[in-house]
């Protein structure tokens, strides 16, 4: 058992030294951030700052503020009608989220605004007619005036909701999100469903490899192998692999790495800078999976996205060229090389089309690299998956 | 059932997750050992190519069949107990999981706060749904646990009173100090424990054999009348459950 923790722990020192000159390490930070910044601030950071300060999202903050409950009352009273004011405009406009959506959100803004204790009592307050305990002075974690501008930010701007509460619930993660970095999508929730429950259980070899993630974003999907990967060793009581994440966006490796740390998975997870497969050009051959969700929206679609996505979300995250298959087409290319035989990968594609279209692409010009490779649909029926496994050689 | 309009959007029907990973195509899928009776469940996938994405895009169906008899809505099984006992993966197999669809290609394309969940349970046909949490995936664990409540409100297994003695399960709801747990000393479930559901059911099933007389169901379990009601109205839907019971048999409700 001593040795093979030992074994264990070389290895991650051997990743550790190679991982160096573009690895980054979670050392944080104070809270860089305002709630409300100025509009589109978050979008101008400089690629080149060698250190992007990752903002603190609302729930993480100290309750520091203060309102009295008539005030607060003024606010959700505003806030509401604004969000009922936008009817279905947007959604016909460019299906946009309606104002049941929004009222929807001006809760969970609540809810990660107030102390979670005392949040059921408030919100019935909140929702009373009655004119009792309205002195009383609740705890927020911003101050009221930068919920007005927050709030407006969300309609009047169209800012994703979850930049503006700093954190997007996924899985049963909650990860930290910001101008710059893609907000993780329900549907890419399924990918760890894949990874567990066709490569996991089938190949429990694959729990105690490595495995890339790439074009990580929040970190989204590598936090999430990484615990999934640490589950099943335990079940298995063995040691369980790694994970690494590779991003290109000095953004996203800042949130991804403050993210890891959120997790306690400074261990499992290591976030590299860099194009693609490049940052692992030391692991060629060697890994268990590879999974990812790169950019896949053709070039000619960005114009017409809806405003929160793409006005708002980074450009680099979406646009895969003329057809949106270019990084695509990188990945399954780079899979042939890097994973080892037996090696699994799962990757998402804008659905249907575009996954036929790869299907294609193994069967004719990768043939004899992959094996059991296939499609799965997402939850709304859409092919949104393309993934199988490196052939073993012969 | 295939797709229906609602809420402004669509609901596409399909099995569990599990059986989307496993298929491709049409045939038979996989098996699954159902635990409470140990009989295989075959799982059959129907794939409907068609891309429409109007209609609300491809088309997924999935149903389950006992014992290879085939087709669909061949439920009838005098022992339901079984469906609290499995574990999460195997009962949301017995389901069918809708999502609510808005038209276009979603993903990337898409913010997407729409995440609700619908659940029903082929082999009864109880819905649960759950939009409130924010994401998919805590949507679905929420279904699950209303489904596992409205189950044990809803489906009765019959009781045999002259050879009755209740399942450990019910024990452990009970308060502590009840007689009919002897020496069993350990803390007693409480309405947020999910375990509490499967004590829930025996003890409704018991109620319903003694036709909703709470001093009856009490005299069984070796306890008082007052102690067995203030079990049944320290949960919500329990006490909902008996009290419609017992208006259905003309008695006055709990209170
Ligand atoms: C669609 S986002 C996915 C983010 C995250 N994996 C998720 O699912 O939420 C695509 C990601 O790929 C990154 N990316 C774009 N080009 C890249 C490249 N050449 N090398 C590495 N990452 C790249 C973007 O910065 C972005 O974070």
């Amino acid at each position: 058992m001593i040795a093979l923790n030992q074994l264990r722990h070389e290895r991650l020192m051997e990743l550790r030294v190679s991982g160096l000159c573009c690895g980054v390490y979670a050392k944080f930070m104070r809270p860089g951030s305002h709630f409300c910044p100025n509009s589109k601030s978050g979008s101008s950071i400089s690629s080149s700052s060698v250190e992007v300060k990752p903002k603190i999202p609302l729930y993480l903050r100290p309750p520091s503020f203060s309102a009295s409950l008539s005030e607060l009352k003024k606010w959700h009273r505003w806030a509401k009608n604004l969000a009922s004011s936008v009817g279905s405009s947007f959604v016909r406009l460019d299906n946009g989220p309606d104002s049941t959506l929004l009222r929807r959100e001006l809760n969970w803004l609540l809810q990660d605004l107030l102390e979670l204790q005392h949040h059921p009592v408030i919100l019935s307050l909140l929702e009373s007619d009655s004119n009792e305990n309205v002195d009383t002075s609740v705890a927020l974690k911003a101050p009221l005036e930068e919920l007005y501008c927050a709030w407006r930010q969300r309609i009047e701007e169209r800012r994703p909701f979850q930049y503006v509460v700093g954190c997007q619930h996924w899985r049963d993660l909650v990860l930290s999100v910001q101008e710059g970095v893609l907000i993780p999508r329900p549907e890419t929730e399924m990918i760890i469903d894949i990874v567990e429950r066709v490569a996991l259980k089938t190949t429990p070899k694959l729990v105690h490899g490595l495995w890339a993630d790439l074009g990580t974003g929040s970190g989204a999907i590598a936090i999430a192998t990484a615990r999934a990967l640490a589950t099943h060793a335990h079940a298995h009581a063995h040691a369980h692999g790694r994970v690494i994440a590779t991003d290109l966006s000095p953004v996203a490796v800042a949130v991804a790495a403050f993210n890891v740390q959120r997790y306690g998975l400074q261990d499992m997870v290591e976030v590299r800078k860099g194009s693609w497969f490049e940052p692992l050009k030391d692991i060629q051959g060697k890994l268990a999976g590879v999974v990812s969700n790169p950019p896949y929206i053709a070039s000619g679609d960005i114009p017409g996205l809806q405003a929160e996505v793409g006005q708002h979300e980074p450009k680099l995250a979406l646009d895969g060229g003329i057809t949106g298959t270019n990084d695509l087409l990188h990945l399954i290319d780079g899979a042939a090389s890097m994973l080892k035989p037996g090696g699994f990968f799962a990757f998402e594609t804008n659905g249907d089309k575009q996954c036929e279209f790869l299907l294609n692409y193994i069967e004719n010009d990768k043939s004899g690299s992959f094996c059991n490779v296939h499609p799965v649909s997402d939850f709304d029926g859409i092919q949104r998956f393309v993934l199988g496994f490196r052939q073993r050689m012969v | 059932m295939a797709t229906a309009a609602m809420g402004g959007g669509f609901v596409n029907v399909m099995k569990s997750v599990h059986h989307m990973l496993t298929s491709n195509g049409v045939g038979v899928l996989g098996k699954a050992v159902c635990a409470s009776s140990s009989r295989y469940f075959h799982f059959y996938s129907v794939s409907l190519q068609s891309r429409g994405r109007g209609g609300g895009g491809g088309l997924q169906l999935f149903c389950c069949s006992r014992g290879g008899s085939g087709g669909c809505g061949d439920y009838s099984d005098g022992n339901t107990n079984g469906y609290l006992k499995l574990r999460d993966e195997e009962l949301m197999k017995q389901c069918e999981m809708n999502t609510f669809k808005s038209s276009g290609p979603g993903g990337q394309h898409r913010n997407k706060r729409e995440s609700a969940v619908r659940l029903k349970h082929l082999p009864t046909g109880i819905v649960a749904q759950a939009v409130e949490d924010r994401s998919q995936h805590m949507n679905r664990a929420s279904a699950l646990a209303r489904l596992r409540t409205l189950i044990a409100l809803k489906v009765r297994n019959p009781v045999h009173l002259h050879t009755y003695s209740p399942p450990l399960e019910l024990l452990e709801i009970l308060p502590p100090k009840s007689t009919i747990r002897g020496s069993d000393s350990r803390p007693q479930i409480g309405p947020n424990n999910p375990k509490f559901v499967l004590g829930m059911q025996a003890l409704l099933d018991l109620i319903f054999a003694v036709e909703g007389s709470v001093s009856d169901a009490a005299k069984v379990l070796g306890m008082s009348t007052g102690a067995l009601s203030r079990l049944i109205l320290s949960d919500d839907s329990l006490r909902m459950a008996v009290n419609e019971l017992r208006a259905s048999k003309g008695m006055k409700p709990l209170k």
